[in-house]
C-alpha cells in the first residue's frame, strides 16, 4: 500500500509544516509525493522536498514516488532550479520531466547543490560572489560590505549540513520580488537535510545541562544563543550565532526548524513567532535566510 | 618584522583554486602553514598575517586561523593582521569576542584599529598612539582628557592583550 503526501499548492516556508504533517512516519509504508496540482514552490520548499525523498528512500521500505506538477512553468521551473537533476537520485518519478538545464537566470543565484562536504562549500562560496554582489548592491541596493558577509553566512549554513546532519543536504539561493508579503525584493537561502537534527547532534554534550527540559526546541535555542556545540572545542558552535549576527545587521530573517521545533530571528517586518514547539516531526534540519531590499526612505 | 601571506599558505596547504578561507579543515591546514612559517621567525618579530588577497573569511576560518593562533602563540608572540577588510572584521570579532582575545588589524585603507573585545577608554588610548607615536601615561591623559589613574589602567589593558609594547614610561602601539 502506497500513501500519499501532498505537496501543497504554493510550497514555502508557511506551508512547511502542513507537508510535514503529511509525511508523518516514512518508515511503514511506500510513500507518493503528489505535486501535480503544485502552483508554486520556494527553494525552501524544494531543498525541504529532496530531504524528505532522502529520508523516505533511506527509511522506507521502497524508494518513494513522486508526480511532476502538471502545470508546464512549474514544472519548468523546478527544472531550472535544479530540482530534478536531485530528485531522480531519491524519488521513483512519474510524470513529464521537462529537458532543462539547472539555469543560471537571473533570479536563480544558485540552482539547488547538493553539500556533502567541505569541497561543495568552497564551491558554493566560490560560485555565488559575483553574482550575489551584484544583486546585493544593485537590486537589493545593500552596502558592498554585505556580499562577503553573505558568503560567510552561506558558508555557515552549508557547514552546518557537513558537521551536524551525518548526511549530505542540500542548498539553494535566489532572488525574487516579494509583492504581497513585503513588497520588496529579496534574496533566500534555502538550505535543508535528512540527517539528525540538532537535539541528537548536540545530545551528549548539552542534554545533561537541560534534563527533563531536553527537546528540540531547547537544543536550537542552546546552538543558536548559547553557541552550544557537539565538540568539546571552546571555538566550536559559533556558525548560527555568525549568521544571526549578519541577518540582523540587514534587517534579515533566520529560521532554523529541527525536530518539532522552529526558532526565528524575528526582523521588523516579518511577524513570525520566536520560538514554536510542537511542531509535526521532520527529518534533519531547515535554514532559511531572507535578506530584503533596503527600504527607500 | 615579517609577513605571513595566507592566500599563499592556503594555495601550498589546501588547493591553488581556492580563494577564500572557508570551513573548519581549511582553516586548520592553513593555521598549520602559518605556524610553519612562524617556527622560522625570530621570537622577537612581529607576525603580520596578510589578509590582502583574501575574498571571503567565514567564522570557523577565523576561528581556526585567528583565535586559536592568539590563543597559542598570542602571549609569545605580537600579532597584526594585515590588509582585512570589513566582512573580515566581522567575523574576527565575533571569534575573538568568544574567547576574550584582541588583536591589531591594519585594513585595506591602511586605517589602524583593534579588533575584540577592548574597554572604550584602552580603544582611544590606542588611537592616540597610532596618530602621535609612543606616549606617557600623562600625554594619553591629557589627550583624553582623563584623570592619569584612568589613561594608565587603559594603557596596561592595552599592555596586558599585547596590543602595545612598554619601554620604561612610554607606551607603542603594535602597527608593524
Amino acid at each position: 500500500m502506497t500513501r500519499v503526501v501532498e505537496v501543497p499548492a504554493h510550497f514555502d516556508d508557511r506551508s512547511f509544516d502542513q507537508f510535514a504533517k503529511a509525511f508523518g512516519d516514512p518508515t511503514e509504508r511506500r510513500l507518493l509525493f503528489d505535486a501535480h496540482a503544485t502552483q508554486w514552490a520556494s527553494p525552501y520548499g524544494l531543498v525541504g522536498l529532496l530531504a524528505a525523498g532522502q529520508a523516505a528512500a533511506e527509511r522506507g521500505p521502497e524508494r518513494p514516488q513522486l508526480t511532476v506538477p502538471a502545470d508546464r512553468d512549474v514544472a519548468h521551473y523546478w527544472g531550472r532550479a535544479g530540482f530534478f537533476e536531485h530528485a531522480k537520485e531519491w524519488f521513483e518519478i512519474h510524470g513529464k520531466v521537462p529537458r532543462v538545464a539547472a539555469a543560471h537566470s537571473s533570479d536563480v543565484l544558485l540552482a539547488i547543490t547538493p553539500v556533502r562536504g567541505t569541497d561543495d562549500v568552497h564551491t558554493v562560496v566560490e560560485s555565488i560572489q559575483e553574482r550575489s554582489a551584484a544583486i546585493l548592491s544593485g537590486e537589493l541596493g545593500l552596502e558592498a560590505t554585505a556580499t562577503m558577509g553573505f558568503a560567510m553566512a552561506l558558508s555557515e549554513a552549508c557547514q552546518n549540513i557537513v558537521e551536524h546532519a551525518g548526511t549530505s543536504g542540500w542548498v539553494a539561493v535566489q532572488a525574487y520580488h516579494w509583492r504581497r508579503r513585503l513588497g520588496r525584493r529579496v534574496v533566500v537561502i534555502a538550505v535543508a537535510d535528512a540527517g539528525i537534527g540538532f537535539r541528537r547532534s548536540l545530545e551528549a554534550t548539552q542534554s545533561g545541562r537541560f534534563g527533563d527540559r531536553w527537546a528540540d526546541a531547547t537544543a536550537l535555542e542552546a546552538a543558536l544563543f548559547q553557541g552550544a556545540s557537539r565538540f568539546r572545542d571552546p571555538g566550536r558552535g559559533q556558525g548560527l550565532g555568525g549568521i544571526a549576527r549578519y541577518l540582523s545587521r540587514w534587517e534579515g530573517k533566520l529560521s532554523v526548524r529541527s525536530g518539532t521545533a522552529r526558532i526565528t530571528i524575528v526582523p521588523e517586518w516579518d511577524d513570525a513567532n520566536p520560538l514554536t514547539d510542537g511542531l509535526p516531526a521532520f527529518p534533519g534540519s531547515q535554514v532559511l535566510m531572507i535578506i530584503p531590499a533596503r527600504q527607500a526612505e | 618584522m615579517s609577513r605571513i601571506d595566507l592566500k599563499v599558505i592556503l594555495q601550498d596547504t589546501v588547493s591553488n583554486g581556492y580563494g577564500d578561507l572557508v570551513t573548519r579543515p581549511t582553516g586548520k591546514a592553513v593555521r598549520g602553514g602559518v605556524e610553519e612559517a612562524l617556527a622560522g621567525l625570530d621570537g622577537e618579530q612581529t607576525a603580520i598575517i596578510d589578509f590582502s588577497a583574501v575574498r571571503c573569511l567565514d567564522i570557523s576560518c577565523a576561528d581556526e586561523i585567528v583565535g586559536k593562533l592568539l590563543l597559542q602563540y598570542g602571549a609569545a608572540r605580537l600579532f597584526l593582521l594585515h590588509g582585512v577588510t570589513a566582512s573580515h572584521c566581522d567575523a574576527i570579532e565575533h571569534v575573538l569576542e568568544r574567547h576574550r582575545l584582541a588583536v591589531v588589524a591594519r585594513g585595506r585603507d591602511g586605517k589602524i584599529q583593534v579588533l575584540g573585545p577592548v574597554a572604550e577608554p584602552a580603544r582611544r588610548a590606542f588611537g592616540i598612539l597610532t596618530g602621535r607615536g609612543p606616549a606617557a601615561p600623562e600625554e594619553v591623559a591629557t589627550e583624553l582628557a582623563v584623570g592619569p589613574e584612568v589613561a594608565r589602567r587603559a594603557l596596561e589593558e592595552l599592555r596586558t592583550l599585547r596590543l602595545v609594547l612598554q619601554a620604561s614610561d612610554r607606551y607603542t602601539a603594535v602597527t608593524a
